[in-house]
């Protein structure tokens, strides 16, 4: 039997396979070397990105949960422009497929990192986050309201010839209105999901864990309110679509194929085991030899055919 | 690195009711491991595979011995991840990442004195050894909450290493009643007095490390500032990733400027150097 066709496109971009890593897991690409080599990922996303340097939240900034890990980092970042002299000229040549990820509080934030990012950057992508949970007037608006979301895409997409990737947040209450008021704006496809808004309180001090009250839910525990929205979405809309929410292991990531995932991102999966998405892949490749498949993308929506 | 290390040792440490653990893990680790550095380690039932709880634990390295390619880990159970990890037998495997962050730096030559407050201890054993190898005189200060603790806790492994060992207990049980910084600051004065009346100047005569709750940093940092000796602290947040790409466990420093950066705990530390931390901190 031959081998497994692995390769996948999403908005025109050639992937050498779908396994992705999520934004904000996975630094700026170099921090996992040791443990995952890049050449064998289909791409990575990087930390989030706004126009000015952002301390972000503080600590602590993290609390675990059962299956979950909560988050409120709040996006800390070096700013648009020591990302453009110090990260870019490193990460444009890096061995995989690498995709910017951007943040704003204004339409006008979005818009002057979409100018600064374009196809001669070197990047493959630009995914746009409308749906940051942890910083107080955030991209949340942008990510909650449609007509909000549509304008925000179609600002960016008119200053860039990058590709857009949408990243959606779940916590509204109907995606496939986000999801579509993204493909009016003119996305050439969705990341699903970013993290559940949660909290956590501390019982011996009686005060939440986190320094910013809430936080972003991921990993496991979030899977199934993730494959639902992929689910439903792949149903409503014509885009690609990314799908991630707890993907820890090769099941949990052909769950997402199946459901209409093209690709998958790897996220707080890498805290527990670095060589996850590795081990997805070889986990993917061997279900689809088993089941007589030879291109991972005949397994994208297959659980909708009746 | 991600390996395997393989339990050779997995014992209670001293009196039960303490919780601490002992943990000696065999693999390529310790080959390059240095004081101060930590491994993630992954917390899981062996027979029953489970995502709860779902981050590795963070473990300083009590002891590294790249002759016998093994790895001392000193924990106290505290909670689930604990509790689980306290369940691992001699034979099993754990994943563990590491060595990971930045480690104590070992001075060229003069005095090091360790500070420790409670099982903040753990660390600064193979900083000792190391420090002793290369001809060091090393002094130890450690506090904690009574005796039976501080005999719990290694006091005799401690004591073996022939250093000067000024203890302190809250209750007074053994050594000084109180807290160790004042025993610390006793020495210090002695210290900075004889050098003064040589006529010299503190440069190179004095180092300082030290590891324990916040505030016994702080002060500690403080006392060290104040009589110009250099002191490095390791530091301790709650740990994601582990390997500086999540963001989860960044501390506060000030930089050479004064202007207040994040770093993190788990790639640029957990070791800092004690004057560029900012203690009370609300950003």
């Amino acid at each position: 039997m031959c081998p497994v066709d692995s390769t996948t496109e999403l908005a025109g971009i050639t992937l050498r396979n779908p396994i992705l890593t999520c934004s904000g897991t996975y630094g700026f690409g170099e921090e996992y070397t040791a443990y995952c080599p890049l050449e064998a990922l289909g791409g990575i996303t990087l930390k989030g990105i706004t126009p000015l340097p952002r301390l972000g939240n503080p600590v602590p900034r993290l609390a675990e949960t059962p299956a979950g890990l909560l988050n409120a980092v709040g996006l800390e970042n070096p700013g648009l422009e020591e990302f453009l002299s110090s990260y870019l000229p490193k990460v444009r040549k890096l061995p995989t497929a690498v995709i910017a990820n951007i943040s704003g509080f204004s339409l006008e934030d979005y818009t002057q990192m979409a100018r600064a990012l374009r196809r001669d950057s070197g990047l493959a992508a630009l995914e746009v986050n409308i749906s940051c949970p942890n910083v107080k007037h955030g991209g949340m608006h942008f990510g909650t309201d449609p007509q909000s979301a549509e304008d925000v895409i179609a600002a960016v997409k008119a200053e860039t010839d990058l590709p857009i990737i949408a990243k959606l947040s779940p916590n509204v209450t109907d995606i496939v209105e986000m999801a579509r008021a993204v493909q009016r704006g003119g996305a050439d496809a969705v990341s699903l999901i970013n993290t559940l808004l949660g909290m956590s309180i501390d019982l011996d001090r009686q005060r939440p864990v986190l320094a910013n009250t809430f936080g972003g839910l991921s990993g496991p525990a979030i899977r199934p309110v993730a494959v639902r929205m992929v689910w439903q979405v792949y149903q409503a809309i014509d885009l690609p679509i990314i799908g991630m929410g707890g993907i820890t292991t090769w099941q949990d990531a052909v769950e997402f194929l199946l459901a209409g995932a093209t690709a998958v991102s790897v996220g707080t999966g890498n805290f527990v085991n670095p060589q996850a998405p590795l081990e997805i892949l070889k986990g993917i490749q061997g279900y689809c030899e088993k089941h007589g498949i030879a291109s991972v993308r005949e397994l994208v929506g297959l659980a909708h055919k009746s | 690195m991600l390996t395997e290390g393989l339990v050779v040792v997995h014992e209670r440490l001293g009196e039960e009711a303490q919780r601490l653990m002992k943990l000696v893990l065999k693999g390529p680790i310790a080959k390059t491991a240095q004081a101060g550095q930590f491994v993630a380690v992954r917390v899981q039932d062996p027979t029953l595979a489970s995502y709860d709880p779902l981050l590795r634990r963070p473990i300083s390295l009590a002891e590294i011995s790249p002759e016998s390619d093994e790895i001392t880990l000193l924990y106290r159970v505290v909670g689930k991840g604990t509790e689980i990890l306290a369940r691992a037998r001699c034979g099993d495997r754990l994943s563990i990442m590491g060595p990971l962050g930045r480690g104590f730096s070992l001075p060229e030559d003069g005095e090091l004195w360790l500070i420790a407050g409670g099982i903040g201890i753990f660390p600064l054993y193979p900083l000792a050894q190391r420090a002793l190898a290369k001809g060091l005189s090393v002094r130890l200060f450690w506090g904690g909450d009574n005796q039976t603790f501080l005999e719990s806790a290694g006091l005799s492994e401690w004591q073996a290493l022939g250093i000067p060992i000024h203890l302190s207990t809250m209750d007074g049980s053994l050594g000084q009643k109180g807290l160790v910084t004042v025993q610390v600051l006793g020495l210090l004065w002695e210290f900075n007095g004889k050098v003064e009346n040589s006529g010299q100047t503190m440069d190179g005569k004095l180092y300082v490390a030290t590891c324990g709750p916040h505030k016994m940093m702080q002060a500690v940092t403080e006392l060290c500032m104040n009589s110009g000796v250099p002191v490095e602290v390791s530091l301790e947040e709650r740990m994601g990733c582990a390997v500086g790409a999540c963001l989860g466990c960044v501390c506060t420093l000030k930089d050479e400027a004064g202007t207040l950066i994040h770093k993190k705990v788990c790639q640029d530390g957990p070791v800092f150097r004690g004057e560029e931390v900012v203690w009370d901190v609300s950003c």
